[in-house]
């Protein structure tokens, strides 16, 4: 422990110190979904409820998906802001170079969940619970939640580097939003302009999209 | 003279109320340059200038013979900061904020680290947050050394720390300068400390430098003089009268800046009869500089 590492190196040591409890949280979230999910549908009746019961498990990956990686990009941030950035600002390394080392030291963090949807995925699907006339799709599902993953790490951990004042701005925004809508709503207009917006980011091409659609490990 | 720190015209204004203002500052390479002030008086703002973890309005910073912000990795990578608070992750153990620190600085001398750690007394697996305050202090000390920066720049390393550890982290800074011939900036509102140590001094009040001179000229040139039947006036005096005040015994005290021996034939022809030249000490000579300024500042407010 004594020769010095690469600054690469030092700070992800440093920042999975950090993650590594949530890092776990997410491994044990992502292997049971899918264990779960199949195991509630192993109990219905027919094929189509069996395929609706998948179904509606999706929400629970789009969910710990989001919360999973709000957390992370939050949380990567978190002792910095805390110590109102003086250890990393005084440090001899190019910003833009350390805000890249903590944001991949984040994305390592994230690997292991991610796998844990692989792996408990694929033991789901090799299970005997399975209809024989389904397909499972094991792969489609980890990379939809591992994408998922990245999206929502990225834009917390986008806003959570920004200043209190950008992220002024981003509620601001969102502020104005719902004022005009309540604005809307008492003039009697049909105008609804939250249901728009929401509707905007997380449908195709939307920066959320990625949440919506459909989430199931098995299909027809 | 070079200079390790120079700053020309230097201005930041944070929000309404304090700033800088047309600050201009010059640290002689390889002195220990002791920076005053009354807490709020702008020290760790300017520091955070010098440093380029502030964004200046406008003005001109050269550290190390860099521009500053723009070259802030060349110049951290020579410049052992220890901060005003604790700006080590609580998180870490001490080996672990250590090995951190050491990835980011090439001369880091880790044979020395080690010989502070056991010198200082700190414990490898003690968490930096439960640390007490002396030990974090010692701490940063150790991490700002074993880089083995050519300027170090401490925010009131000591303050709040008890006599014995004061007393380490100082030998430790007095032992690395006389080995290395490093530059330290070093900021205090304790001048009994900088008055030891230092040997060039600045003292500054509401965002604006006071005075900047070497420590020997700025003790040497206040001075209280006893002034028997004093002149009326006393602007046409070859030094400059910061205080004048009415002493029982029918004379004034007189509190003066760039005196020297020479001066006192400016008495005689005036009527007046000099008794006393009195020498003060680094904390009156502070102490009356800020009065003064504050009451200069005060009257151009006035006007």
């Amino acid at each position: 422990m004594n020769e010095r590492p690469s600054q690469w190196r030092a700070l992800l040591e440093t920042q999975w110190k950090w993650t590594r409890g949530l890092s776990l949280i997410g491994v044990l979230l992502g292997f049971a979904l899918p264990l779960l999910s199949l195991r509630t549908a192993a109990g219905m009746e027919s094929l189509t409820s069996f395929i609706s019961m998948m179904g509606s498990w999706g929400v629970a990956y789009a969910i710990a998906a989001g919360a999973l990686g709000l957390a992370t990009g939050v949380l990567v941030w978190g002792f910095d802001h805390r110590l109102r950035h003086v250890y990393a600002l005084a440090l001899p390394i190019e910003r833009w170079r350390y805000v890249l080392f903590r944001y991949g030291a984040g994305v390592v963090s994230l690997i292991f969940p991610i796998l844990a949807v692989l792996i408990g995925a694929e033991i789901a699907s090799h299970s005997a619970l399975v209809p024989k006339e389904l397909h499972a799709y094991t792969i489609a599902l980890t990379l939809r939640f591992g994408f998922a993953v990245l999206v929502a790490y990225s834009l917390f951990f986008a806003i959570s580097a920004a200043t209190a004042r950008t992220a002024g701005y981003i509620l601001g925004a969102i502020g104005v939003l719902i004022v005009a809508q309540v604005l809307f709503q008492a003039a009697n207009t049909h105008v609804d302009v939250l249901s728009n917006a929401i509707r905007l980011v997380i449908t195709t091409p939307g920066l959320l999209a990625v949440f919506g659609g459909r989430w199931t490990l098995i299909d027809v | 003279m070079t200079l390790a720190i120079e700053t020309r015209d230097l201005n930041y204004q944070p929000g309404k109320g304090f700033q800088i203002a047309n600050l201009n500052m010059s640290v002689p390479s390889g002195s220990f340059y002791g920076f005053l002030g009354p807490n709020g008086a702008g020290k760790t703002t300017t520091i955070r200038l010098l440093l380029g973890l502030l964004k200046p309005k406008s003005g001109m910073i050269t550290v190390l013979g860099h521009s500053m912000p723009r070259d802030h990795v060349v110049v951290m990578s020579k410049t052992g900061y220890v901060p005003e608070r604790p700006h080590v992750y609580p998180t870490l153990t001490v080996e672990e904020a250590i090995r951190l620190h050491s990835a980011f600085h090439a001369r880091w001398d880790a044979n020395w680290a080690r010989e502070l750690k056991q010198q200082f007394n700190l414990m490898d697996d003690r968490k930096v947050g439960s640390l007490s305050k002396g030990e974090t202090g010692k701490l940063m000390m150790l991490l700002a050394l074993a880089q083995q920066p050519e300027l170090l720049v401490l925010d009131e390393p000591t303050d709040g720390l008890d006599p014995v550890v004061r007393r380490d982290v100082l030998e430790a800074l007095l032992a690395y300068v006389s080995q290395h011939h490093a530059t330290i900036l070093i900021s205090s509102h304790l001048v009994h400390e900088l008055e030891r140590l230092c040997d060039w001094i600045a003292v500054m009040d509401r965002g604006s430098l006071v005075a900047e001179m070497p420590m020997q000229q700025f003790k040497d040139g206040i001075k209280r003089l006893s002034v028997i039947n004093p002149p009326a006036a006393s602007h046409d005096a070859p030094f400059s009268v910061l205080t004048r005040r009415t002493d029982v015994l029918a004379g004034e005290q007189w509190l003066v800046r760039g005196w020297s021996a020479e001066m006192q034939d400016y008495f005689a022809p005036r009527g007046a009869t000099l008794q006393e030249v009195i020498d003060l000490d680094l904390e009156d000579g502070f102490v009356e500089l800020l009065r003064s300024f504050r009451s200069d500042a005060m009257a151009g407010g006035v006007k």
